[in-house]
């Protein structure tokens, strides 16, 4: 039986990350143990720290790896934390993390996922 | 006031075609320990499927790649086809089981390919990339010589060659008939051997950084030489063609990325990463080596054995031919000699990864899948090849002189007068191999490196149309070769001599395209549907042998190519000279007169 009605999922945030390029596969590994289903890697240049730090910004690699993560909004702090940690963001240069919400997002959910919770928040 | 409504709101409101779910009531609960620091929760299991859910993941990943295995058989297929009954006004025999043979031919070939991206291609890459940085040099090039090999045996063209050896007549050819039923074996392993050498230099040229001139005279030397020596003898030139057309079939869809991607993978470790030019030339090679290999074979052949004994040979196994066992008749045999095409590259690769390299798979789950496909999809190939592309091809070719003598099976031929009888079947050739070659997706690729090296002087579709037309002239000659009985030596040794020449006087970077142009253009479709209408060609019009349309084929693209390049150059000069306000008309004509 084919649903054609559209599920919206609220209560999603958006964890972004910047780091160095190649470590993106740690953020990745750590925001996945800490109950992420997944994440979107893309490749940046960032500029800022590099132009600042003047001579030792030779230090910071300019070519960067963004990882996008969606998780739920009770997992935001937990995953935020795990990234923070798995980046090392505590070091100039290192990159940042930041969280945006998300108004609310449509995927494919398994049907298995759907039965299991009651069906609140249909059509009021 | 009016009253006012987003138009977002009126939607949420009425909940149309919606529901609201929040991820934290489908996420699992967050825990907590003692100390409130989070508990990592069980990671996200697989996702598990229902079958139409698979159906729809699956529909548009298969469709894909089987149109486009569609939209390269099928057009040549209908035209085939078409102008078999429209032309020639024949039925074509067994229409269900070539339709079926068809389909398998494209099912196969896209299992192959997939199978291919999915396991053999990265196993080649992985085993570039890591070789050279962990082993010698002299190490790194003998399993490049083995590979070379290995992956011989993997080409699909290669089982057409053989099956092609089957309707030989031992008394006419001898030695032919030996090479394709007696040493097979020792053929292909020659044939490997050469294209292992190949790579072994083209890899040591662009480690080294040599022209690829040289490296063409060079090897040229021999090939014309042993060519001519054969030719001179009536025994052994019947040969020459097989040789000859060995060069064409062994750069096909598995050696061509394979070797490839070792190479550039020994390039990029040595600190040469790509210039452009560093894939070219083990192309060339592989289809110069081959021939040499062939010739020096038979020269073997020839020592030990007589001509007579061959015959007597040939008349002992065809008595053998009615207790042949399961494996060794049609279906089966197609499945064997899939399996035994593609396990040793397979198992050869797996040795090098864990006893050189102690390395292990990356990703082993998809990698088997991938090297399963390629079995499956190698096994319903060669199914296909059997009863489509040589079934259609071979009563295409066996069917076209129809159109200008009498031919037992065809009623009321000749259909046309002689002379144009003859045009028509040159025509259909020449029509076959342009539409053949411009689909063929290698052919592409090879459009866009020359646009890049020639800084957008030389495009994409004047290459194309270049090769293609090249191609259709290799094998509309090549038919008049069948039709006409003439010796290859003569078709073969003037056009090399000639793109010899053309190589002297072009530039570096043309030399490098035009010569794999040759080799690109020779696809696992092309070379059994062109090998099966020569060899059907060759049979009706009772020539000796029905080999040498797919080296014709490729020595045109070259010059075609060079021609092109040449033409280029000489436009690029022209425009340079009218920006000096120096008009060169005469030039232009002469020029064109030549293309």
């Amino acid at each position: 039986m084919k649903d054609a009605k559209i599920t919206y999922l609220t209560d999603v945030a958006l964890i972004t990350c910047v780091v160095t390029v190649g470590r993106g596969d740690a953020v990745i590994k750590a925001a996945r143990s800490m109950g992420a289903a997944g994440a979107l890697v893309y490749h940046a240049r960032g500029i800022g720290p590099r132009e600042r730090l003047g001579l030792l910004g030779i230090a910071i690699e300019a070519e960067k790896d963004v990882v996008s993560i969606l998780v739920a909004t009770d997992y935001q702090d937990v995953v935020f934390e795990a990234v923070y940690r798995a980046a090392g963001l505590d070091v100039p240069g290192a990159g940042m993390v930041y969280i945006t919400p998300v108004e609310r997002m449509a995927t494919y959910v398994p049907r298995e996922v759907l039965a299991r919770v009651p069906d609140r928040g249909d059509a009021q | 006031m009016k009253p006012e409504l987003r138009y977002g709101d009126y939607l949420q409101a009425i909940g149309a075609g919606r529901r609201e779910l929040s991820f934290n009531a489908i996420a699992p609960p967050v825990g907590r320990d003692a100390q409130g620091r989070p508990i990592p929760p069980p990671p996200p299991g697989p996702i598990g499927l229902q079958p139409d859910e698979i159906a729809a993941l699956l529909r548009p990943y298969v469709s894909g790649r089987f149109m486009e295995q569609v939209k390269a058989v099928v057009p040549l297929a209908l035209y085939l086809a078409l102008f078999q009954i429209l032309i020639l006004r024949q039925l074509i025999a067994d229409s269900w089981v070539v339709t079926g043979g068809l389909f398998a031919v494209i099912v196969g070939l896209m299992f192959f390919m997939e199978g291919l991206k999915l396991g053999l291609m990265p196993f080649g890459e992985l085993i570039g990339h890591t070789l050279p940085r962990k082993s010698p040099l002299p190490l790194v090039l003998f399993i490049t010589l083995l590979l070379g090999i290995g992956v011989t045996f993997a080409e699909p063209a290669i089982g057409a060659l053989k099956t092609a050896g089957q309707n030989i007549a031992p008394e006419q050819a001898p030695y032919l008939w030996a090479l394709l039923n007696q040493w097979t074996l020792a053929l292909v392993l020659v044939i490997g051997a050469s294209v292992g050498l190949a790579a072994v230099l083209g890899t040591l040229r662009f480690l080294h950084g040599w022209s690829l001139k040289p490296l063409i005279y060079a090897s040229l030397v021999p090939v014309l030489g042993l060519t001519l020596y054969a030719s001179a003898d009536p025994e052994l030139a019947t040969v020459l063609g097989l040789a000859w057309d060995a060069g064409a079939v062994t750069t096909g869809p598995v050696t061509v990325p394979l070797v490839l991607a070792l190479g550039i993978g020994i390039a990029a470790a040595a600190g040469r990463a790509d210039s452009g030019l560093s894939g070219f030339g083990i192309v060339t090679l592989a289809s110069l080596f081959p021939i040499i290999g062939v010739l020096l074979l038979t020269l073997y052949v020839a020592g030990t054995v007589t001509p007579a004994e061959i015959i007597a040979a040939a008349a002992t196994t065809g008595a053998e031919k009615e207790t042949l066992t399961w494996y060794e008749r049609s279906p089966g045999l197609e499945v064997v000699m899939g399996i035994r095409a593609i396990l040793p590259l397979v198992l050869f690769l797996l040795l090098i990864l864990k006893l050189v390299l102690k390395e292990n798979l990356p990703r082993p789950r998809e990698m088997m899948l991938g090297i399963g496909l390629t079995v499956v999809g190698m096994c319903i190939f060669n199914l296909g090849l059997t009863y489509g592309l040589s079934k259609l091809g071979g009563s295409a070719g066996s069917l076209v002189p129809a159109a200008f003598m009498e031919i037992p099976g065809a009623d009321g031929s000749p259909l046309y007068r002689y002379a144009v009888g003859v045009t028509i079947a040159l025509v259909f050739a020449w029509v076959l191999g342009f539409g053949a070659t411009i689909a063929e997706p290698a052919l592409n690729a090879l459009g866009v490196t020359a646009e890049q090296l020639t800084n957008g002087f030389f495009k994409k579709r004047t290459l194309i149309l270049a090769v293609s037309a090249g191609v259709a002239c290799g094998i509309a000659l090549g038919v008049t070769k069948l039709v006409l009985d003439l010796p290859l030596v003569w078709l073969v040794v003037p056009p090399y001599l000639l793109a010899a020449l053309l190589t002297a006087v072009s530039s570096e970077a043309f030399v490098n395209v035009a010569w794999d142009s040759a080799g690109v253009t020779t696809g696992p479709i092309t070379v059994p549907l062109v090998l099966a209408m020569g060899l059907g060609l060759g049979n009706a019009t009772q020539a000796v042998e029905g080999f040498g349309i797919l080296c014709l084929a490729s020595i045109g693209p070259i010059i075609s190519v060079l021609l092109t390049g040449l033409w280029a150059r000489v436009q690029a000069g022209r425009q340079e000279r009218a920006a000096r306000d120096q008009p060169a008309i005469h030039r232009e004509q002469e020029v064109q007169a030549v293309l």
